[in-house]
């Protein structure tokens, strides 16, 4: 019998967290429960984050937004905050899993399961946020880039917890684009996806360029060199076809069952010539966005 | 509501949904009783092995384990097999592919049954595998079955017609190409499951299966115990597709229930298990070649098709049959020359899936018109409808059809529609990135077992004391609503609603043998018995009122629901009284069908016969797919679908609509993303997050028409509607693409990443129209 414990508030999780130091903690379980079943890894005892409200919530502080590890994803879908200032990680959400596993699965999760294929993480790493954790005697906080350490691997210590994310509120960006390709639309793991925020000028020049690609690298997959090749130009088919071929260089893909590593490659290129049909507000968004429900 | 008498053709939610809905029914799956055991599996992990030994003592000494039996357990002739009898229970001499049982264990729980299952460790001597079919029938080839004196040939068919091969001869244009269909997991929502229990000295085995009569002998004959003392009971399946067509827990469940007396035992496959062990879409390759005049008609086609069946027949002999029947399509074609070989292999088993054959052959057929219509010139519609088979025509197999013959008016249904009409306006408003195009393909579905195997069903019906009529459903109900329409078969009959009837799903005990669930068959073969007993029911109650009421005679009697009226006067007697009158023999109607077969003999070959060749009874369609082609992604997304069927007569439009609109889903995902991917025997796509079927919101819009011709033989003109919409969107999709941006992919599933590769390679597509 493994035992499974609800913590309801942070004295409550230092102290299991002490008496059973080989617990494993989690939020909607969503990864954590898929990895028991298949046997890929056993914990003697289950700590369950999911009552703990002070995890939860989106709220402002000053020129920054906290969003609580234990949101849910479709928390955040329909959070007003969320939705005005980050719209490119609202995009991403709703095309994670589905609706049952938005309503389970949390953001926290979702970063430190580190995958390289988690679909919060191109648009967080782009709006530059920053994670704080927890353990029962300090907190630190840190950039996502710094703390995700590689495929499933992070800088969490032992008896630590993502408290959550702190990300800029007035982001200097006034486009963006987001599009992750999957083996269908819904339930499906990311083969490769791109997040893009763009500042252009009322004539139509990129003044600033942030763009992250997904699945098709140990980690998230960012070029400054594509960035600061687009800075300045218009985003049309040439400079995007030049910026395409530097992203192509800059990802490194594998390949796996649900692509090759050459799909990957192309693709990753490919996304960024859609980029101009955001800025012609041809949105890229496909028409089957499911509903924020 | 429930009192209106049923009737034939009116759109009627159907009879188990609120129990479905509620939870109420109960599928084989849903048992649990608190004495009950669990039994499992030891599965091979390997293709192709010899067995050397295979310990289980570390298992049986687990406390809760009641019993782990290996095949020298097994007392019967330890094979199973509808037409070869070459699948073992368990495992005896070797390993033939990775989902191989080798050991049954019976536990109290499920926890120690999986210990259990762990501790066993077996002895096994790898073997080369075959895992190609063409290489498989090469010289010196491993063999799956050493004692096969036909090496790995499961069968060979080939049929001949006109001049075969010479009518190229005399073709102004020739297509050629080579297609490679996957194979495909039926993915039902419930997995094998069943429950057995050996008490006085009966073996009760309830399971999710589509042939509970044919299981019951296949049984009892593989694990050597008295058919007569065998009841199979089988519940509504969560669906089944083909996949329980055959047995898939019955045998193992018989043999933990015998050796564990008194208590019932229950086993369930994991999806994971479901995945490993069952049987698929048999993956095919596909050689055609299609001549036709300058003007389009058709002369001659040569078809060369592999099927892969795995290790074991699983009737891939009679799917393999179909497919070569079918290989031509609903087409006038004077000379053919088609050929098709079952070849075994030590890939995952292929069986009966949906469509049996066809949808294989419909995917490469389709696709070759289209590529015909290409360099003559010709539309794709007007091809189609220049050749479409008219009733008296020979189809390419060679049979004489006689019966209602639709597939002219689907594609005219087709023409005329909206969708149709206004496709080009559509696809020149493609967006940026985006390619559309429209495809079609036309299909067709023989009925039946055909000429050999008795294709028959016995109906019975009884009225019961309480004055309801109780239909004895012989044949399965796997989600497709067959169960439904039998009691609007009835009730249209004997003029009763819901209320006043009763159901009972197919029990070896208590309902007659009636087939199996399968080939497009259930509702027209058991329809037709049902009519017969209903009818005569009817008379019988009439006359037997008549009497009892003094009326001049039967004729001035009539069924009102849940009463028996006598016109003139007005006066009424309860079916309930009437019911108390009458004899327990006259409360009971049974009458039996057969399906007729075909009169003409395209074949010689008595083994393609008894396998199948050739049906009368075929049902139409054309399909017609609106994609858009992300030139960027190689995604293809299908915005819009149509299908007209010719079905007969529809009885219930809303079953009929749900048979057609799942049929599309499944095709629309055997066509884009569903694909069993093996490595050397190896399945690569375990789980579900691997294989990857169409979620809703994959899925388009589908309008769906039906061609209401008469069929003579079916029940109220009917003819089977639930295999034949599989079958067009493979070639339907493939053919938009191919309009959408000018490249064909010749190997399914068309992917995204097969899409852009083509792309890749047709540097012209980023200008073409
Ligand atoms: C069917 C299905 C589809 C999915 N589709 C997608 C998809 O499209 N895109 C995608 O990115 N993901 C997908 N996932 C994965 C998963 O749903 C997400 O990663 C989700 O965000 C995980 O959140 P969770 O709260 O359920 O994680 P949990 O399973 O609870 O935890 C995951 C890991 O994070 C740790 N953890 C959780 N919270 C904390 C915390 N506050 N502090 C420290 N450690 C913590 C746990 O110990 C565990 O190791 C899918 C999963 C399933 C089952």
């Amino acid at each position: 019998m493994r035992r499974v414990f609800l913590a309801n508030n942070t004295n409550e999780l230092w102290d299991m967290l002490r008496q059973y130091p080989e617990a494993a903690i989690y939020a909607g379980g969503t990864d954590l429960l898929v990895r028991m079943r298949k046997g890929i890894c056993d914990p003697s005892a289950l700590i369950c984050l999911e009552r703990m409200d002070c995890l939860k919530g989106v709220r402002e502080e000053g020129d920054q937004i906290f969003i609580g590890a234990c949101t849910s994803h479709t928390a955040l879908l329909a959070d007003p905050i969320v939705q005005r200032s980050f719209p490119v990680l609202a995009a991403a959400i709703s095309r994670l899993g589905s609706p049952h596993i938005r309503n389970m699965g949390t953001i926290g999760g979702n970063i430190v399961t580190a995958s390289p294929a988690g679909d919060t993480l191109p648009p967080l790493y782009i709006l530059g946020a920053a994670v704080e954790i927890m353990s029962m005697d300090k907190t630190r906080r840190l950039s996502l880039a710094d703390f995700i350490r590689g495929p499933g691997h992070t800088d969490l210590k032992p008896g630590e917890i993502l408290a959550g994310v702190w990300i800029k509120k007035d982001q200097p960006y006034n486009i963006f684009s987001l599009e992750k390709v999957g083996q269908r639309k819904a339930l499906a793991i990311s083969i490769a996806s791109l997040a893009a925020l763009l500042r252009v000028s009322g004539e139509g020049i990129i003044e600033e360029a942030r763009l992250a690609w997904g699945s098709v690298g140990p980690t998230v997959t960012v070029s400054k060199e594509a960035e600061s090749f687009l800075a300045g130009k218009r985003p049309e088919p040439g400079a995007l076809g030049e910026a395409a071929r530097i992203a192509m260089d800059a990802v490194s893909p594998i390949d796996d069952v649900r692509a090759s590593k050459s799909y990957r490659r192309l693709v990753s290129g490919n996304l960024v010539l859609r980029l101009g049909a955001s800025v012609d507000g041809n949105s890229p968004q496909p028409a089957w966005l499911p509903p924020a429900d | 509501m429930k009192d209106t008498p049923l009737e034939i053709g009116r759109a009627a939610p159907r009879f188990d949904a609120y129990a479905k809905l509620t939870g109420k029914e109960k599928y084989a799956s849903d048992f649990y009783a608190p004495d009950m055991l669990w039994a499992g599996v030891k599965r091979a992990g390997v293709p192709h092995a010899r067995i050397r030994w295979i310990k289980t003592d570390d298992a049986i000494r687990i406390p809760g384990v009641l019993s782990v039996l290996t095949s020298k357990d097994v007392r019967g002739t330890n094979r199973q097999g509808v037409v070869r009898k070459d699948q073992p229970v368990l495992a005896d001499d070797k390993v033939r592919h990775c989902g191989d049982p080798l050991a049954l264990v019976v536990a109290e729980d499920r926890e120690t049954l999986a210990k259990a299952l762990a501790s066993i460790s077996l002895d096994i001597e790898p073997l080369p595998g075959v895992f190609d079919p063409e290489n498989a029938m090469a010289q010196g080839a491993p063999l799956v079955h050493e004692e096969n004196p036909e090496g790995n040939l499961l069968l060979k068919g080939s049929l001949e017609a006109g001049m075969g091969e010479k009518g190229f001869e005399e073709c102004d244009e020739t297509v050629e190409a080579l297609f490679r269909l996957p194979s495909q997991e039926h993915a039902y929502l419930e997995t094998e499951a069943g429950w057995a229990i050996f008490k006085d000295d009966i073996l009760e085995i309830t399971a999710s299966t589509q042939s509970p009569f044919r299981d019951r002998y296949e049984a009892a004959e593989a694990i050597g115990f008295d058919m007569h003392k065998v009841r199979i009971i089988a519940p509504y399946c969560g669906g089944a597709f083909g996949g329980k067509d055959g047995i898939t827990v019955q045998s193992l469940l018989g043999l933990a229930a015998l050796n564990n007396p008194g208590r019932p035992v229950k086993m369930w496959w994991a999806r994971e298990e479901s995945i490993l062990a069952s049987a698929k879409r048999h993956p095919a390759r596909l050689y055609y070649k299609l001549g036709a005049k300058k003007d389009g008609i058709f002369h001659a086609l040569s078809v060369r098709i592999y099927f892969d069946t795995g290790p074991y027949d699983n009737l891939g002999g009679a799917v393999t049959a179909l497919g070569l029947e079918h290989s031509g399509g609903p087409y006038r074609i004077p000379n053919t020359s088609l050929k098709a070989w079952a070849v075994f292999t030590n890939n995952p088993i292929g069986g009966p899936f949906r469509g049996f054959g066809v949808p294989q052959v419909t995917a490469a057929m389709e696709q070759t018109v289209d590529m015909m219509a290409k360099s003559l010139g010709i539309s794709p519609l007007d091809i189609r409808v220049k050749n479409a088979l008219r009733r008296g025509d020979r189809n390419p197999a060679g049979t004489t059809l006689t019966g209602s013959t639709g597939i002219g008016e689907c594609l005219r249904k087709i023409s005329a529609s909206r969708l149709w009409q206004e496709s080009e306006t559509w696809k020149k408003a493609s967006p940026p990135f985006k390619k559309r195009g429209a495809g079609l393909a036309s299909a067709m579905q023989g009925m039946g077992y055909g000429p050999l195997i008795p294709d028959t069903a016995n109906a019975k019906i009884e009225l019961t004391q309480e004055g309801l009529f109780r239909v004895f459903c012989g044949v399965v109900d796997m989600g497709q609503g067959n169960a439904s329409t039998y009691l609007q078969i009835a009730g249209e009959i004997l003029n009763q609603g819901l209320s006043g009837m009763e159901l009972v799903l197919p029990d070896t005990a208590r309902t007659l043998p009636s087939g199996s669930s399968s080939a497009s068959r259930t509702t027209f073969t058991y329809g037709n018995a049902l009519i017969t007993a209903s009818k005569t029911m009817k008379k019988r109650l009439l006359e037997r009122a008549s009497d009892l009421l003094m009326a001049k005679g039967p004729e001035e009697m009539t069924l009102v629901p849940g009463r028996v009226r006598h016109i003139p006067s007005g006066k009424e007697m309860p079916l309930s009284a009437l019911a108390g009158i009458l004899s327990d023999a006259e409360r009971t109607s049974v009458a039996r069908y057969r399906t007729p077969s075909a009169k003409d003999s395209p074949t010689r070959d008595p083994n393609l016969s008894l396998h199948g060749i050739p049906h009368i009874v075929f049902s139409y369609a054309a399909h017609a797919a609106f994609v858009e082609v992300d030139t960027l992604t190689g995604l293809t997304e299908v915005k819009g679908f149509l299908a007209v069927t010719d079905c007969g007569r529809v009885l219930n439009p809303q079953i009929f609509e749900q048979q057609i609109q799942g049929g599309i889903a499944q095709g629309l995902g055997y066509a884009l993303c569903e694909e069993l991917k093996t490595d050397r025997g190896v399945i690569r796509t375990p789980d579900l997050g691997t294989y990857i079927i169409p979620t809703s919101i994959d899925l388009p819009d589908m309008e769906s028409a039906a061609v209401e011709l008469h069929e003579e033989m079916g029940p109220f003109g009917l003819k089977g509607a639930g295999e034949i919409a599989m079958n067009g969107p493979f070639a339907a999709v493939a053919n938009a693409i191919a309009d959408a941006c000018g490249i064909r992919i010749f190997e399914g599933p068309m992917t995204p990443e097969r899409v852009l590769g083509a792309l890749e390679k047709k540097p012209s597509c980023q200008e073409e129209g």
